[in-house]
């Protein structure tokens, strides 16, 4: 096992406790989608949710001293950081699968007709959303800690509601957009690369503020 | 002689406390105890070693390798045993083993398991409901798990009672038995040095005061007593440091310095003593 894959094995154990309520968030997304009748937005929510979790590797963490057991542990710091984006983009994108099975039958329920493409466009606009929220949280958790740094809990409702503000303002007849969502392989080969740079990116930053850091 | 630690001309500066010029090594075998009254670096000291702190200056090697550029290799031959628990307070022991076995490739769970059954822990105990000797017992077991070589401890007996000082004091002695692990200990209960460790580390104000042998550190001084008229002013001007009292005094003074105060009652120095007096830096004081 790699020292990324034990990192993010570590994440997973400091999180246990709380999966039971973790899951839990999981229900408030499928009641939002049944409630405005949409799987675009149901998934947004849910992915907002799931990223608010982010936090809690840190608090973990900063509650119990554990930098001290992350300093002495032979592992790389970059390993580290890396293995904590492993862990929370596993829990993303357990969070999307679930959603993407769970609201489109609910919503079914209700006599909702659920397209393929929604369903695609789904998937890609949460796995988006998720990417632009963490890849900004992570690094804030990092440079301030979970306590300092819960500001950045917050990045993802103000996301999801911005979100939500914009999606109705977008140009029905605008050919950019309009050639994009017509090809959803287009769709979904840029919005992998923009999450793939974004996660880089963020990264960099999270590596280069722990090897800073003094403990 | 194989040195197990090796520290040289280590640095540290921070805005209001400077580390100058640490040097000192632990050979191969022995228990060494790092000393010195609080705020005088010994945290910073192990925190350097350990890479949690970056350094400005100066060399540290762990079994030969340097605690940077081999960090990993270098962790993996460590024991750390902080004053507090460094696991998360909701694991219970068996999840400790599960989260941090994978680190070490040499994890014996058997070992792990024998430990935990001498120290009397229970597994299905979660470390919140551990005491705070039992919590380091924890850690001791999980260094003694991998077979760590060099096992670091920082203050691990501030806040132990003395039931519990006794016997790590005896599992440190067992440990290094084999003459195959060594042990930096850090503290300011120097009466546990007395008894345990083989070597001497002073760090006073961030300078180092003393390295060498635990005898030959004790060595260095004598307690001077006497009445209060014997309090010549030579012996004053001689003494590291004066202690006086409504009927008498006590002053710490170099061995080499003993000859002229024969008169007097002359007494062995505890480490205690030694740390008190130079702790002073040579101020008489009441």
């Amino acid at each position: 096992m790699s020292n990324i894959l034990k990192a993010t094995r570590l994440d997973f154990s400091l999180v246990k406790p709380y999966v039971k309520v973790i899951g839990f968030t999981m229900l408030l997304p499928i009641a939002f989608a049944a409630i405005n009748r949409s799987i675009l937005t149901g998934v947004s929510f849910a992915m907002c949710f799931i990223a608010m979790t982010t936090g809690y590797t840190f608090s973990v963490t900063e509650k119990n001293s554990m930098e001290r057991l992350y300093g002495i542990l032979p592992v790389k710091k970059s390993e580290m950081v890396m293995g904590r984006y492993l862990f929370v983009i596993v829990l993303g994108v357990i969070a999307l699968v679930v959603s993407l099975i769970t609201q489109p039958i609910v919503l079914q329920a209700l006599g909702e007709t659920v397209e393929p493409f929604g369903i695609i466009s789904a998937a890609i606009g949460g796995l988006f959303l998720f990417a632009l929220y963490t890849v900004f949280q992570i690094p804030g958790y990092y440079k301030f800690g979970s306590i300092k740094g819960r500001v950045f809990m917050y990045i993802p409702v103000a996301g999801f509601l911005v979100t939500l503000f914009l999606l109705p303002k977008l140009p029905a007849d605008n050919p950019l957009i309009n050639a994009i969502a017509s090809s959803p392989v287009l769709l979904l080969t840029l919005a992998i690369a923009l999450v793939v740079v974004m996660y880089a990116v963020s990264i960099w930053f999270s590596v280069q503020i722990m090897k800073n850091k003094e403990m | 002689m194989t040195n197990y630690l090796e520290v040289k001309n280590l640095s540290k500066s921070f805005d209001s406390f400077q580390l100058h010029n640490i040097t000192f090594t632990l050979p191969k075998g022995y228990i060494m105890g790092l000393i010195g009254p609080n705020g005088s670096g010994k945290t910073t000291t192990i925190k350097l070693i350990l890479n949690m702190l970056k350094r400005n200056g100066g060399e540290i090697k762990i079994m030969g390798l340097d605690n940077i550029a081999d960090e990993q290799k270098a962790k993996a031959e460590l024991g750390v045993v902080f004053d507090t628990n460094y696991f998360s307070d909701d694991w219970k022991v068996s999840e400790v083993e599960k989260s941090i076995s994978v680190f070490y490739p040499n994890w014996n769970s058997e070992r792990f398991s024998e430990m935990l059954r001498k120290f009397h822990i229970a597994p299905t105990k979660k470390v919140k409901e551990l005491s705070k000797g039992m919590q380091m017992k924890l850690m001791l077991a999980c260094a003694f798990s991998y077979d760590a070589k060099l096992l670091i401890l920082d203050e691990p007996t501030s806040g132990l009672d003395p039931v519990s000082r006794d016997e790590l004091l005896q599992i440190l002695s067992e440990y290094i038995e084999d003459g195959e692990h060594s042990v930096l200990f850090s503290t300011h209960i120097t009466g546990d040095l007395e008894r345990a460790a083989d070597y001497i580390t002073y760090i006073s104000y961030g300078e180092l005061f003393f390295t060498g042998s635990k005898d030959e550190f004790v060595d260095m001084f004598r307690i001077v007593k006497g009445g209060i008229d014997e309090l010549s002013a030579d012996l004053q001007a001689k003494a590291v440091g004066v202690r006086t009292f409504p009927t008498g005094f006590e002053a710490l003074v170099k061995t080499e310095e003993i000859g002229s105060f024969t008169a007097l009652d002359i007494e062995p120095a505890t480490i205690d003593e030694i740390v008190v007096f130079t702790s002073k830096k040579g101020e008489d004081y009441e």
